[in-house]
């Protein structure tokens, strides 16, 4: 079973011209529907995350600045943020779809979550809006989880890193983050010597890619680099920060996926889920409508067992040399990170 | 003693930008110092960082012509990322600078807000010292130009 956070209307969050826009969800969710699912849907009512559970990830006086600004009218917050009126509402909703969702999954203990919503999250600071991101919506549910006891493992398959998850849960180790993304890019953060800090060393693995890789580097980093500390961590829970924007038709970035490597690494992901009920998806980037769309039908319809068409995996791109590097940077990284701690 | 060897100045091609560029070369030809001009680039900036990264090297060598500073004094420095983490990362390696120089209000940001600010933000961060350069009295608050007619 598919279980999704019932829609709000996002159209009130939008700025003509920008890509960051409603298009995108309702391409997204069209994707679902290609499943024809049936009674294997379920929709949970929208909800919006109180103040207790944002302040879990964001500060107080951010909350209230952004608050104020969205009712003053909204406008510009940097180079690429934008908020509207009906902004700081619809971050509220969105922050509250992936509480839902989980809470339902909780509840059955069963089903595949997947949280669409906008705007995006991952690259959310505590104290700040950026990239496109308002309240960092996966760091909401994953500390949710935590304060209740859970283990949780986010992977990152967005094409850019996820700064805003990565800096929340920094210190924090029962948060594993594991990012794929292309090197160089914007946010200009992830590099493989980035590890956690001091209480939380080894609990960030990041896995930056050149322009060009391939849906088999991508497996092949998660599966060699990733793969023995997930193994270590023992998550109860995994999340995906699952942007699309790594498909080699999105006009954002340069990886060269297809919509069946999303459905590969959604494989991936489950299978490091420790039983059913326990792995959502939240929808973070994805600019090109047809491979978004494609891409979110190929990753559930791989995960729910549909017999669904989806592109050839793609192999053959640069990048292997970058898994070695990035494996024997970490080592490094984390040696000397011990060793200064010593 | 020279108080600075690398003076880092964030330089996004708008009015109080250009003065902070001004004042961070005329502070670097009386220390000799090096100058660079730090431009981020965000996820929007990719679609045109080639026409715009050679536009800013363009003004940056005209405020050095201006202020008597030798081009290869100054640098433009192009990197990915939001303004306040691109500033931050001057302070380490391998740009190493031992001063952030920032206007007041680049573009995008909106004048009397709090929220966006980049200079108010690296206040709170920056592990060197900061300068923010007011603007001119002329020139008032910051430009008004959008976020597409800036990138």
């Amino acid at each position: 079973m598919l279980i999704i956070n019932g829609s709000t209307d996002d159209r009130g969050h939008e700025d003509p011209g920008h890509p960051e826009r409603p298009e995108r969800l309702a391409a997204a969710l069209a994707g679902i529907e290609d499943l024809h699912l049936g009674d294997d849907l379920l929709a949970v009512a929208p909800y919006r995350a109180s103040r207790a559970e944002l302040v879990r990830v964001h500060e107080s006086t951010y909350l209230d600045e952004l608050g104020a600004f969205c009712y003053e009218g909204g406008g510009d917050l940097d180079a690429d943020t934008y908020a509207t009126y009906d902004s700081w509402s619809l971050a509220q909703y969105a922050a509250g779809a992936g509480l839902a969702v989980v809470k339902e999954m909780r509840i059955r203990n069963d089903g595949i979550g997947f949280v669409a919503v906008r705007p995006p999250g991952h690259h959310a600071l505590r104290d700040r809006a950026m990239g496109f991101c308002l309240l960092n919506n996966i760091a909401i549910t994953a500390a949710e989880l935590t304060s209740l006891g859970e283990r949780v493992l986010i992977i990152d398959w967005d094409v850019h890193h996820g700064n805003g998850t990565q800096a929340i849960f920094w210190e924090d180790p029962n948060v594993l983050y594991v990012s794929t993304h292309q090197w160089p890019l914007f946010p200009g953060s992830g590099a493989s010597f980035e590890v956690g800090g001091l209480n939380a060393l080894g609990t960030t693995v990041n896995l930056p890619l050149p322009p060009g890789a391939t849906g088999d580097v991508l497996r092949q980093a998660l599966e060699e680099t990733a793969a023995p500390t997930i193994d270590e961590f023992k998550p109860t829970w995994v999340l995906v920060s699952a942007g699309f924007d790594a498909h080699r038709a999105d006009p954002m970035a340069d990886l060269a996926l297809s919509s069946g490597d999303f459905a590969q690494m959604a494989s991936l992901a489950a299978s490091y889920a420790p039983g059913p009920g326990r792995l959502a998806l939240f929808l973070e980037g994805g600019y090109d409508l047809a491979a978004l769309q494609a891409s979110v039908r190929a990753t559930f319809g791989t995960l729910l067992g549909s017999d669904v068409a989806t592109e050839t995996p793609t192999s053959g791109g640069p990048g292997a040399d970058f898994v070695k590097g990035n494996g024997d940077t970490r080592e490094v990284a984390l040696r000397l990170a011990h060793d200064a701690s010593q | 003693m020279n108080p600075f060897h690398t003076i880092a100045v964030g330089f996004d091609g708008s009015q109080d930008s250009k003065i902070a560029v001004r004042w961070a070369l005329t502070l670097a030809r009386h220390h000799d110092a090096q100058v660079v001009a730090a431009h981020a680039v965000g996820l929007l900036g990719r679609f045109d960082e080639q026409t715009v990264g050679a536009q800013l090297e363009e003004s940056l060598f005209a405020l050095c012509d201006e202020t008597g500073v030798a081009h290869s004094r100054a640098r433009l420095e192009v990197a990915n990322g939001d303004a306040c983490s691109v500033m931050l990362r001057m302070a380490e390696p391998p740009v190493s600078a031992d001063l952030l120089v920032v206007g007041t209000r680049g573009q995008g940001a909106h004048p009397g807000l709090l929220l966006g600010s980049t200079s108010l933000e690296l206040a709170e961060h920056s592990p060197i010292p900061l300068v923010i350069v007011p603007s001119a009295p002329s020139t008032g608050q910051a430009s008004a130009t959008s976020r597409h007619e800036s990138m």
